[in-house]
């Protein structure tokens, strides 16, 4: 008599999936302003910079492929973003609520937004790559650096989705998880983003660029594209994102075990 | 898991010492409409979201078909349909999409979620609205798709907070109509909680007056009426300036005493023996109201009355 029903999770999974994907599509606001601003990375820096890469530090690397992953991890923290700024309008208007009365997994629900926002961010990378390859980019390590790179970004993608949707679900509003994304400013920008670490001539950004997680990324991506095959900028830049990863997740999980146990 | 609700000594205080509800405890059967009435901020809305798994309370035991919600929230999920005092609906979504997706989540197939959302859509007269997005739906079609997700895995107990507030005539009618379905044809136990006492009149089997947290009377309509013991005697006057003398002669007559305009309404034991020791006090004052009624307390009476000793017990 006593029907004990079980959920799936991988049911819940897969609906919440196809729903944030719906509503990404129908939303292109969310994902093309930040298509551009990291295009616009990639045309202004290579136009405006291309002619530094003669200075022997660069030791004669294309500057195509040295800015390239700038643009590839701006656009990748712009979409990771959205899974964090989906649970707060969801939160916000009342859908997240319903969401809780329903038996599905508790992490489905948040797993929905964050899986969408890799899978944009994946279609995202490969467009800037084919752009790229247009302008004339070269690939080192061929087309097995090319799925690193692409490793590398949902990994780098990943931790920062964990670090919005945290902020959301502890905020559970728009305004703050807003301002919560300005974190993209020092990570891009105080980084061997436009030089070398070699050229940067502040000792204080030199100390900044050594802390900052994105510069291993951005070498890890540069050693694919313009040196080949080199182990020790591909394990540090995996060890980083997995250390970040394992941090940002686990502060997620445990502000969405909040959230969804209100007291 | 039955469709019964048992609540015991409920107590919930949010961040800063705010009391919402403050030891309440009551029971309802499989089956039984029963309906919680009080004012804004009375604890209405908070008690709904400690029952059905949304928030937890600070002490108390809650059983929900026989299921302590504490211990297991997600049994008593599978059973429960809830609609909030705020609709919860994604505004990008078309109303047939988030039944369905509603409907997945309760475990049904593909093709059966398509079905049923075909169903509660006729149900609750959206067909038209069906493949647009909810965010450009009306107040009451939101109600109605609100509904209708709460009924998409035909839950044995229902849980209404504020159904109809701000709703106009017409939808208002709707919503009573289903529920008062579902609880008749059915069987569906129900929770509403409501701020109006004709909406509890009309549908509920058994009401709950709570004020400030506190349950502060209970039982069926007729019983809240007789449990009062109060006769209502209603006089009413030609203008309103001799309804306000009449209500300070008057004044020490009955238990209580309210006034409105040209009408003045005394509560006491026994009207009909009152009555007469009434009418002599006008005449000395020549005051002669244009009717006077005797009649068994409304459910209005009942409210005003329990809520009004409150005010004086503080
Ligand atoms: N999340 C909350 N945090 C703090 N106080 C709350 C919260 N929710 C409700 N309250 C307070 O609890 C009391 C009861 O509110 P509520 O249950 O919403 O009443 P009702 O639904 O009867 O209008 C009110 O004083 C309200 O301000
Ligand atoms: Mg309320």
């Amino acid at each position: 008599m006593d029907e004990q029903k079980k959920g799936s999770f991988l049911v819940d999974t897969m609906v919440f999936t196809k729903r944030s994907i719906i509503t990404i599509i129908r939303n292109p606001l969310i994902f093309i302003p930040n298509l551009i601003i990291s295009l616009f990375f990639l045309f202004v820096y290579e136009g405006g910079l291309s002619g530094i890469s003669q200075l022997p530090a660069f030791e004669g690397a294309n500057y195509l492929a040295f800015i390239l992953p700038v643009s590839i991890v701006s656009a990748a923290i712009g979409g990771a973003g959205g899974a964090g700024q989906a649970l707060v309008k969801d939160l916000e208007n009342g859908y997240f609520s319903r969401l809780l009365l329903t038996p599905s997994s508790r992490l489905a629900i948040v797993l929905g937004p964050i899986i969408a926002g890799m899978l944009q961010l994946l279609i995202q990378t490969i467009l800037i790559l084919v752009i790229a390859y247009f302008l004339g980019l070269e690939v080192a390590a061929g087309f097995g650096g090319v799925v690193v790179v692409l490793l590398l970004t949902l990994g780098w993608g990943l931790a920062f989705a964990g670090y919005s949707v945290g902020v959301a679900l502890r905020t559970k509003n728009a305004q703050s998880a807003q301002a919560g994304t300005f974190v993209f400013f020092p990570l891009i920008f105080l980084s061997t983003t436009f030089v070398p670490y070699e050229l940067i001539e502040a000792g204080w950004l030199k100390i900044a660029a050594t802390i900052n997680p994105t510069t291993y990324l951005f070498e890890a991506m540069r050693s694919v594209f313009i040196d080949g095959w080199e182990p020790w900028p591909l394990v540090r830049g995996f060890l980083v994102i997995a250390l970040l990863c394992a941090i940002t997740i686990t502060f997620s999980a445990v502000s969405a075990s909040k959230a969804v146990s209100s007291d | 898991m039955d469709g019964s609700i048992l609540v015991h000594d409920l107590v919930k205080t949010y961040k800063g010492d705010v009391k919402a509800v403050r030891g309440v405890s009551f029971e309802v059967a499989e089956g039984e409409f029963f309906a919680f009435l009080g004012p804004n901020g009375a604890g209405k809305s908070t008690t709904v979201q400690i029952l059905t798994t949304l928030v937890k309370p600070t002490s108390g035991t809650i059983q929900i078909g026989g299921v302590n919600v504490n211990e297991q929230p997600e049994r008593v999920r599978w059973n429960i349909g809830v609609a909030l005092q705020e609709t919860g609906i994604d505004p990008v979504l078309t109303g047939r999409e988030l039944i369905e997706m509603q409907a997945r989540l309760f475990g049904f197939t593909k093709k059966k979620a398509k079905e049923r959302a075909s169903e509660l859509l006729t149900l609750v007269d959206l067909n038209d609205a069906a493949e647009r997005p909810c965010g450009k739906y009306s107040g009451g079609m939101r109600r109605r798709l609100d509904l209708a997700l709460t009924l998409v895995h035909k839950p044995k107990i229902l849980f209404l907070d504020e159904p109809t507030t701000g709703l106009d005539p017409s939808n208002r009618k709707a919503i009573w109509k289903e529920i008062k379905r579902l609880n008749k044809e059915e069987g569906t136990t129900i929770f509403l909680t409501t701020q109006y006492l004709e909406e509890a009149d009309q549908l509920a089997d058994r009401i709950s007056i709570i004020n400030e947290g506190r349950i502060v009377a209970s039982g069926s309509v007729e019983e809240l009426k007789r449990t009062l013991g109060f006769d209502a005697i209603q006089l009413v006057f030609h203008e309103p300036e001799e309804a306000e003398r009449a209500s300070v002669v008057l004044n020490d007559v009955g238990e209580n005493i309210e006034r409105s305009r040209e009408e003045v309404t005394i509560y006491t034991e026994n009207g009909t023996q009152l009555l007469s020791e009434l009418v002599r006090m006008l005449d000395e004052q020549q005051l002669s109201p244009k009717t006077l009624n005797v009649k068994p307390p409304s459910l209005d009476d009942v409210f005003i009355n329990v809520t009004n000793k409150q005010k004086e017990r503080v």
